[in-house]
């Protein structure tokens, strides 16, 4: 296949000739952006994980001189970091994406870099910021306390399922920037106000019954106490559905596709 | 082959729906040379962008049969945070093209000497608009859509554009638009005429300009 075939794949090409486009489109923007938003300054790439670690690292360590006692005798600085890392993920993505196609507009020029594209792109390097801040946490926590995650698959599947609903959402809120200014100017506020709820700094094992089942209808909570499940083992009971986690994800994911190509079709470049 | 098929479009404004184009039905076979003639404000920049895929139509439908560039002469398709260098490069990497090879092509044909590892905002417009018809250069489409800018920039500059385009005279496509019939005569073999949101086409060039004028 040559290259002039590939930009410009029409309904004869294979659906793989397709996802290779698309591959290699996303790879081109993730690299772009890298450069673009930590340039070769100082310590440049190495930024991506230093803002949230940065950032997880204070509220852990708040917590921790505060000193106050956890439920189930769990350390608090490793508790509010743990919360606090798939919370940044979840606020970056979101805070985000009122911008992220105005800032974008000009890669439209070419025709087969989709929006879908550009928001994966970016929002792949906020996981991979926050996975990056995560395991660095945890080396940590691990070689000065001794205190090593009890499963880790747990933690990165609670991330992954963060991320997934992060960009979904993240998509929503793009296509409404799509059609009106008010996303740009409320989403800051809202995923403020929404921190309390969203499960990063309590558990559902702290609330009483009844608050407890209304927690569980917010899908962030799972991926919260998915990763404490990860890392505290038995030492605490979590509260988690897998299949309802997977089912947000999947309703705001295809949704939040099927509005980014409506979207594109609006759209005025 | 690119083929129009009703094309529709018009924007929202703030003073309601402002209509751009009203039905346009066209082909454009490979190889020629087309000039779009139409007064300012007719939508010839628009019919471009829905030829390029920049933006959709309200209606209607763009059928591509060969690679098509974006609308040549808008700076859109760069990006001015980063170097002329990284915008090769990244080109290179979304149409896969050998990335070493697309950079050095583009120096030599931007002839942007040292600012081609500066910063795009740095730029002239003059210098935005060699470096975005030597990206495109490089990328070697069937059809390159180009908006007047590029042909009335600096005349050595349009002369090298003309000659690039002409190197490809056997099976290279353009379609061009501008409001100065001079331009058409001097790059196309067949013109077309915009106006009131409708195109016609005209088999010889003289024809398209003398209609053109009329109206």
């Amino acid at each position: 296949m040559t290259a002039a075939e590939a930009s410009d794949p029409g309904p004869q090409h294979s659906l793989r000739a397709a996802l290779r486009v698309q591959l290699r489109v996303i790879g081109a923007l993730t690299l772009r952006e890298l450069g673009t938003r930590f340039g070769r300054d100082n310590l440049g790439y190495l930024w991506l994980f230093l803002e949230p670690a940065m950032l997880g690292g204070a509220i852990g360590l708040l917590h921790k001189l505060t000193g106050h006692a956890m439920p189930g005798g769990l350390d608090p600085g490793t508790f509010f970091v743990i919360g606090y890392v798939p919370f940044y993920l979840l606020r970056s993505v979101v805070n985000r994406a009122p911008s992220v196609i105005s800032a974008n507009q000009s890669l439209l020029y070419h025709r087969h870099v989709t929006l879908l594209d550009i928001v994966i792109a970016r929002n792949l390097l906020e996981g991979g910021a926050a996975f990056g801040a995560m395991l660095g946490f945890l080396l940590f926590f691990g070689l000065v306390a001794g205190e090593w995650p009890h499963e880790p698959a747990k933690i990165v599947l609670g991330l992954a399922f963060m991320l997934l609903l992060a960009h979904g959402l993240g998509m929503l809120v793009a296509v409404g920037s799509v059609y009106t200014d008010l996303f740009d100017r409320v989403t800051h506020l809202l995923t403020y106000l929404s921190m309390p709820l969203t499960g990063a700094f309590y558990m559902v094992f702290w609330l009483p019954t009844e608050l407890q089942r209304m927690a569980l209808w917010i899908p962030t909570v799972h991926c919260f106490e998915l990763v404490r499940d990860g890392q505290f083992g038995a030492r605490v009971p979590t509260h988690y559905d897998i299949g309802y986690a997977l089912s947000w994800i999947a309703a705001l994911n295809l949704l939040g596709m099927a509005g980014l190509r409506r979207a594109r079709r609006h759209l005025v470049v | 082959m690119i083929r129009l098929h009703d094309l529709h479009k018009s924007y929202k404004t703030h003073f309601g729906e402002r209509v751009v184009l009203r039905g346009i039905n066209c082909t454009f076979h490979r190889g020629e040379k087309v000039g779009i003639l139409g007064r300012n404000g007719a939508g010839k920049t628009t019919l471009l962008r829905l030829i390029a895929g920049v933006e959709y139509p309200t209606s209607g439908r763009v059928e591509r049969r060969m690679t098509v560039s974006w609308p040549l002469g808008f700076a859109g398709a760069m990006h001015y945070s980063i170097t002329g260098a990284d915008n090769a490069r990244f080109i290179a990497r979304i149409y896969g093209k050998p990335i070493a090879e697309t950079v050095e092509q583009v120096e030599s044909f931007a002839e942007l000497g040292e600012y081609y590892r500066m910063p795009v905002r740095t730029y002239s417009s003059g210098m935005i608009m060699r470096l975005g018809f030597a990206l495109s250069l490089a990328i070697e489409f069937d059809c390159y859509l180009v908006d007047e800018a590029i042909a009335v920039g600096d005349a050595r500059f349009g002369e090298r554009a003309r000659q690039a385009l002409a190197d490809r005279r056997e099976n290279g496509t353009l379609l061009l638009v501008s409001h100065v019939p001079g331009l058409v005569r001097k790059f196309c073999t067949s013109a077309a005429v915009l106006r009131d949101g409708r195109l016609i086409r005209y088999d010889k060039v003289d024809e398209a300009i003398a209609a053109y004028e009329a109206g």
